[in-house]
């Protein structure tokens, strides 16, 4: 699953010459052998080499705050949404909706690679919701949406539709 | 193409107008100077801060400003005159306010996927009312749009340098 998301990272991004990737163990962990020195080992890892590659800083973080965050979902995407279970999906988009009440992208107002990779993560759960799922998870739905519909990101995943006005409640609590 | 002239009423600026002025700067030739009447020039002139608005974005179809199609545009329209009727001064913001909430919750920006005009001018509206901050807290989906909208340029500096002058 990891090696489309690199490659479709590299196309976000703009990188002239495709990487190829091997991938090791069970849980298929991506390596990319490097002429300079050891391999670079594991989806983060690589990803982050990619954009530090195209010169794309700024999907890092534009603050160390802002880079502390970064690491965070980086970390929580490769960790806890890689290995969720059918029992622990609802916990992961409640806790996403509390913290995407108050932000546009994960880190606040900046849209950075944590958003990209958590989007490709998280979109085989959302695409199996029902409308009343992502009206219950309301925040999460509006920035699954937004970066969906943000600029060559989506690739070939298959949008998922998202109604814009809420029909289950009229009102927000 | 010809040259467009802006002036604004600094005593009562027209803050969506400017902002629309802002965007299509890199792709109109537009000149922004300060007066007593807000107006723009073209061949005969413009005063209505929502005329303005459109007419800019229209000069420049390329940005997007008035949505990506007709229904998009009727929504655009929907919300310019939702702010100049609704959230101008008038009695009545929370209900307003809550109409709006219930809007944001679904979306990033009020029209289609982009930036168009229905921002500019709602945000503008809010930006230049007096009781918008003692009411953000209480409608969250606002609050977290128009915080985001803030954070962004334009928004920053026409936000900065006309709002610190009217106090």
């Amino acid at each position: 699953m990891a090696l489309w998301e690199l490659s479709s990272l590299e196309k976000y991004l703009g990188l002239k010459k495709p990487n190829k990737y091997s991938t090791q163990g069970d849980k298929k962990v991506p390596v990319l052998q490097n002429n300079n020195g050891p391999p670079l080992v594991g989806l983060v890892t690589l990803a982050c080499h990619l954009v530090k590659e195209a010169k794309r800083l700024e999907l890092l973080g534009d603050s160390a705050e802002n880079r502390a965050v970064v690491q965070q979902w980086l970390e929580y995407r490769v960790t806890k949404l890689n290995n969720c279970t059918k029992d622990n999906i609802k916990t992961i988009l409640k806790d996403l909706n509390l913290y995407l009440q108050d932000k546009v992208y994960l880190a606040e107002n900046q849209f950075t690679l944590a958003d990209i990779l958590l989007y490709y993560g998280i979109q085989p759960i959302i695409v199996d919701l029902a409308i009343q799922e992502q009206e219950q998870y309301v925040n999460v739905t509006r920035w699954f949406d937004h970066i969906q519909h943000y600029p060559g990101i989506r690739r070939h995943l298959s949008p998922v539709v998202v109604l814009r006005n809420r029909i289950y409640s009229s009102r927000h609590h | 193409s010809m040259a467009l002239n802006l002036t604004i009423n600094t005593s009562n600026v027209p803050l969506g107008a400017l902002l629309a002025a802002e965007h299509v700067k890199g792709s109109v030739q537009l000149s922004v100077e300060e007066g007593k009447d807000t107006r723009l020039q073209v061949s005969e002139y413009f005063n209505d801060a929502n005329s303005i608005s459109r007419y800019l974005a229209r000069v420049a179809p390329a940005l997007g400003l008035y949505g990506a199609n007709m229904m998009e545009q009727t929504e655009v329209d929907h919300w310019l005159e939702f702010s100049a009727r609704r959230l101008c001064g008038q009695p009545g913001l929370t209900e307003a306010l809550g109409e709006l909430d219930l809007a944001l919750s679904l979306r990033t920006f009020l029209v289609g996927h982009a930036l168009t005009l229905a921002d500019l001018s709602v945000w503008a509206a809010l930006k230049g009312h007096e009781e918008w901050p003692s009411q953000g807290k209480s409608f969250s989906h606002v609050n977290r749009w128009f915080s985001f909208l803030s954070s962004q340029v334009p928004f920053t500096s026409v936000g900065n340098k006309y709002t610190s002058k009217k106090s």
